[in-house]
């Protein structure tokens, strides 16, 4: 079953988000298109969630925004990670780790 | 979250959100083409899955959106839920901030009414004092004789008008008593120069300003309800002065107060009348009104232009003359400027220790409040979003202060306004707009001042490290932040306290000065005369000596004399005298002090007279007495008694003979060494000399005798300002007075307010070190080590900062050089004894948590642990 976007966390599609940006400027179709495609048709972020996501991220200045051309020559928006944005992941990834890990230990453990 | 709209705000974004959903739109649209659907279908279907687009661009907006008023609202009612919260620490601070603020802002209520503000008539600063300078006599400026002054208003292109006045204390005598009344003598114009109207009636009009025409008068406000109940129809009602009736033809507003406050009424001086002509005789202080756009430099050159061609025309009397043009606010206001300012900048150290006590204590509550912020700030607010919530709670607690502050600051201008009765436009004082404006901005100076630094430390720093403490130990036992800001204080306090000790030690000085003269019991005031007396010299020396001679009849006078001047008020008159033997060194000039007494005169001050004897006054020829300054400067080794003296340059006083020597005495003013002076002795030089009379008891009650005396023998006459010299002496140095209490006053506070956060520091600091010192106890400390080392900490900080003040007061001391009398502005003994004091009061405060750390309970700690 699909996770929308009411059972995720804000800060974790931040990360995700995030996450998706390290591997070059992207624009917000894109990004909704790899979340979909990685997370193999699990996660369905709605671009209601999307944008305002994105731009809260650029406000912040963890993600850089710049118009650019699109693969089909159209003008688009495309994001890419900061500095700050790259600090701000790897603390993100580590609390999440340690979070998953935690979780996923005491579910074993009350099997 | 109610989001707060402004249907007129611009959108300026709006194209970019909308290219950006519409880019998505179209991928959208062409991965269901690829899909196989006609583009129709593609589109609609797309435009469906991706949503309400304007609903995203509302929250796109929405993210962009600075939402400074719910933000701002939101913050503001967290600061007051914070202040309701720990309410006795936000009474500390609204009250300290109260005091810092409210002291500024009387300061600059005084120094905004008195040297900021325009004087009170309508465009006041194209008001203009002119007086004539002669450069090459002693003393240059003088004022201006009628003649001239009408020249110069006449021939001059850049004022609208030129006028003067003088001042003479009058006898009014249409009642049942004389009654002395203060008239101010005007040249044409005057009125219209000034740009006022009187509030009922009219202007002296140009037919009252001729000679030989009706006689007009203008009132005071303050005669107008004294004399006649503000009786609206005094117009009909005249005056009684100098034997003719004057008919009121106006009364001026209250607000007009010109030459002083005392001024009662205006009468014209005619041009155009015979005894107005002499163009030797200075009369008036003049003043004109600049046009619109003229600066003051253009002014006095066309003035000196104008001078020039009279020097022509009148070699004899004008040709050594040149304008002086000062603006009259700066006349007015250049004698209490030092004194002000040098309060603002100590009321403005006040406060700045009052912000820096605010920063220690902020910073103590902020390491309490660290868990707090630390929840906050990992909930996803923005250090910024915090630092921002920080400042909102100082600022209004800055801003409560500040209210506060007001009405401590109007209770202050009151207080000001007693005890500066003698400063210019003192009574211009008040709070108003002006002022809340000021002490807004000083709050919010205060808050920036106070909360920026404390907000940023305490939103610093580690976040899991202060939750995972949390509830252990919420402060930390570092503290050399803190200490610095007591050491800051410190040196802030000592450097007030500094001056205010070369205050106090100058105004000790100056009373323990041997004058030469004898103030006590003496009873000095005026008996009304005016200068239509001086037509008959003999007369009126007639009247005067009768007067004196009555005086000291009186049962309980010792003696009785007069005098142009009072001894020791400050008030210099050096002139160039010329000796007929020829001096001692015909190379030196002679330059001595001037003053004009009645031969009673050393008796009743109690001059010593040193050698010869004392001068005589006949009527035919001068006599004069030197004192010894006068004896050893010019005739050192030769005898100077029996020489003849004379001031080159006044017909009024020919050559006059010495008599005697006289001890030194401080005639110039009771902070100025006595140098050489010589009295001339005439008992009748003006009609309205000092009386001064010395009682044999206590002077005060030898007034109302006077009065019935001078009654019986001069019915027409009234007698007024009946003081006693000493008052006058005290009077004399009123500002001195007035700046050495304040600047006490405001020592006092500051150090109050560094022993305050010294004592709070050092407190903060005990608790912060609780565990460890229960623990040395437990080991074997003893007591007085431990309040040794507390005590030892906050000694050295504040030794430190009394170094730094040390080196502060030495700078700031500079300000005061003018001020200060028998003590240089680098005292040591006194920054000494500052720094002792400073130290002493420090001890105290410290002394309280040094011993209650020292009475730690270590089994009680333990227990905690």
């Amino acid at each position: 079953m699909p996770i929308e976007k009411s059972d995720l966390l804000q800060g974790t599609l931040d990360m995700l988000i995030l996450k998706i940006v390290t591997l070059g400027p992207i624009h917000g179709y894109g990004i909704s298109q790899r979340l979909r495609q990685i997370s193999k048709e699990v996660l369905l972020v709605q671009q209601g969630s999307l944008y305002p996501a994105l731009h809260r991220l650029e406000k912040r200045g963890w993600l850089a925004a710049e118009w650019g051309e699109s693969e089909n020559g159209r003008q688009a928006k495309f994001y890419k990670l900061s500095a700050r944005g790259k600090q701000q992941l790897k603390k993100e990834e580590s609390n999440w780790n340690r979070l998953a890990g935690a979780v996923a230990s005491i579910l074993q453990t009350a099997q | 979250m109610p989001s707060w709209r402004f249907p007129f705000r611009k959108r300026p974004l709006d194209p970019q959100y909308e290219a950006e959903l519409c880019f998505h739109i179209e991928k959208l649209t062409d991965e269901n083409i690829a899909a196989g659907m006609t583009p129709e279908e593609a589109r609609r279907r797309a435009v469906l899955e991706f949503g309400g687009a304007e609903q995203i661009k509302e929250e796109l907006r929405d993210v962009q959106r600075i939402r400074i008023l719910e933000t701002t609202l939101k913050n503001f009612q967290w600061a007051l839920r914070f202040i309701r919260k720990s309410p006795s620490f936000s009474i500390v601070v609204i009250l300290t901030l109260a005091l810092g603020i409210g002291a500024n802002s009387a300061v600059f209520s005084a120094i905004d009414a008195i040297l900021l503000r325009p004087l009170p008539y309508p465009e006041g600063d194209r008001l203009i004092e002119l007086q004539q300078v002669n450069q090459k006599v002693q003393r240059p400026q003088t004022r201006l004789a009628p003649p001239r002054l009408e020249d110069w208003n006449r021939l001059n292109s850049t004022f609208e008008g030129i006028t003067g006045y003088y001042t003479e204390d009058d006898s009014e005598t249409s009642g049942a008593l004389p009654e002395k009344i203060k008239v101010a003598y005007v040249a044409p114009r005057f009125l219209q120069v000034f740009g006022v109207a009187p509030v009922l009636g009219r202007d002296i009009n140009s037919g009252e300003e001729h000679f030989g025409g009706p006689n007009a008068i203008l009132i005071s406000d303050h005669l107008w309800r004294r004399r006649f109940a503000a009786d609206p129809n005094v117009l009909a009602k005249q005056l009684r002065i100098h034997d003719s009736l004057w008919s009121i033809v106006g009364v001026m507003p209250a607000s007009f107060a010109f030459p002083d406050r005392d001024t009662e009424a205006w009468l014209p001086v005619p041009p155009d009348a015979p005894y107005a002509q002499h163009r030797e005789w200075g009369w008036f202080v003049a003043m004109g009104r600049l046009k619109p756009g003229v600066t003051v430099d253009q002014a006095r050159s066309n003035l000196e232009t104008v001078q020039a061609e009279l020097g022509k025309q009148y070699p004899q009397t004008d040709a050594d003359l040149t304008p002086g043009v000062v603006p009259l606010k700066e006349t007015t206001i250049s004698g209490v400027r030092g004194s002000l300012w040098m309060l603002f900048g100590a009321v403005s150290l006040l406060l700045l220790i009052t912000c820096t006590n605010i920063v220690a204590l902020l910073l103590a509550r902020g390491t309490q409040r660290q868990h707090e912020i630390s929840v906050r700030l990992s909930l996803g607010a923005s250090r910024f979003m915090v630092v921002c919530q920080l400042l909102t709670e100082s600022f209004v607690l800055a801003l409560t202060g500040a209210l506060v502050g007001l009405v401590v600051a109007g209770a202050a201008s009151n207080v000001f306004r007693g005890l500066a009765k003698d400063f210019p436009r003192v009574e211009e004082i008040h709070l108003d707009g002006r002022i809340v404006l000021y002490t807004l901005v000083c709050s919010v100076f205060a808050t920036l001042l106070c909360g920026l630094f404390p907000a940023f430390r305490c939103t610093r720093g580690n976040l899991s490290g202060a939750l995972a403490q949390a509830g252990r130990s919420h402060v930390s036992g570092h503290t050399p932040l803190q200490w610095l800001l007591v050491g800051v204080q410190v040196a802030l306090a000592v450097t007030l306290l500094g001056g205010a000790g070369l205050l106090l030690r100058s105004f000790q000085a100056l009373g323990h000065v041997s004058p030469g003269f004898d103030p006590q019991n003496v009873l000095t005031f005026h008996i009304t005369g005016s200068y239509g007396e001086t037509v008959d010299l003999k007369k009126l020396r007639a009247r005067i000596t009768r007067t004196l001679d009555e005086l000291r009849a009186l049962p309980g006078v010792e003696s009785a004399a007069t005098s142009i001047f009072l001894p020791g008020v400050p008030n210099a008159y050096q002139n160039e005298l010329t000796v007929s033997e020829g001096a001692a060194d015909p190379n030196r000039k002679i330059v001595a002090e001037t003053r004009i007494v009645s031969p009673s005169y050393f008796g009743t001050m109690r001059i010593p007279l040193l050698a010869g004897e004392l001068c005589r006054e006949d009527g035919n020829s001068f006599n004069v007495m030197v004192n010894r300054s006068f004896a050893n400067a010019y005739f050192p080794g030769a005898t100077v008694i029996g020489r003849h003296l004379q001031e080159p340059g006044n017909p009024l006083l020919p050559g006059g003979e010495i008599r005697g020597i006289t001890g030194d005495a401080r005639e110039e003013g009771l902070n100025r060494e006595p140098g050489p002076a010589v009295y001339w002795c005439v008992s009748a030089p003006d009609p309205d000399p000092y009386y001064l009379v010395r009682a044999r008891t206590e002077p005060t009650a030898m007034a109302a005798v006077l009065r019935r005396k001078i009654k019986e023998i001069e019915p027409a006459r009234s007698v007024f300002d009946i003081i006693p010299l000493e008052e006058h002496l005290n009077d004399a140095f009123g500002e001195n007075r007035l700046r050495t209490i304040l600047l006490t006053f405001f020592a006092v506070t500051a150090v109050s307010l560094a022993c305050i956060g010294l004592y709070g520091t050092l407190s903060y600091s005990v608790a912060a070190r609780r565990r460890e010192v229960g623990l040395r106890l437990a080991l074997g400390a003893l007591q007085g080590q431990i309040v040794k080392q507390f005590l030892l900490k906050g000694l050295a900080v504040t030794f430190l900062g009394c170094l730094a003040g040390w080196g502060l007061a030495a700078a700031f001391a500079r300000v005061l050089s003018g001020m200060l009398y028998g003590v240089s502005p680098s005292d040591a003994a006194t920054l000494l004894s500052v720094v002792l004091l400073m130290m002493l009061v420090a001890a105290f405060a410290a002394l309280i948590p040094s011993l209650r750390a020292a009475h730690v309970d270590p089994m009680q700690v333990l227990r905690e642990e």
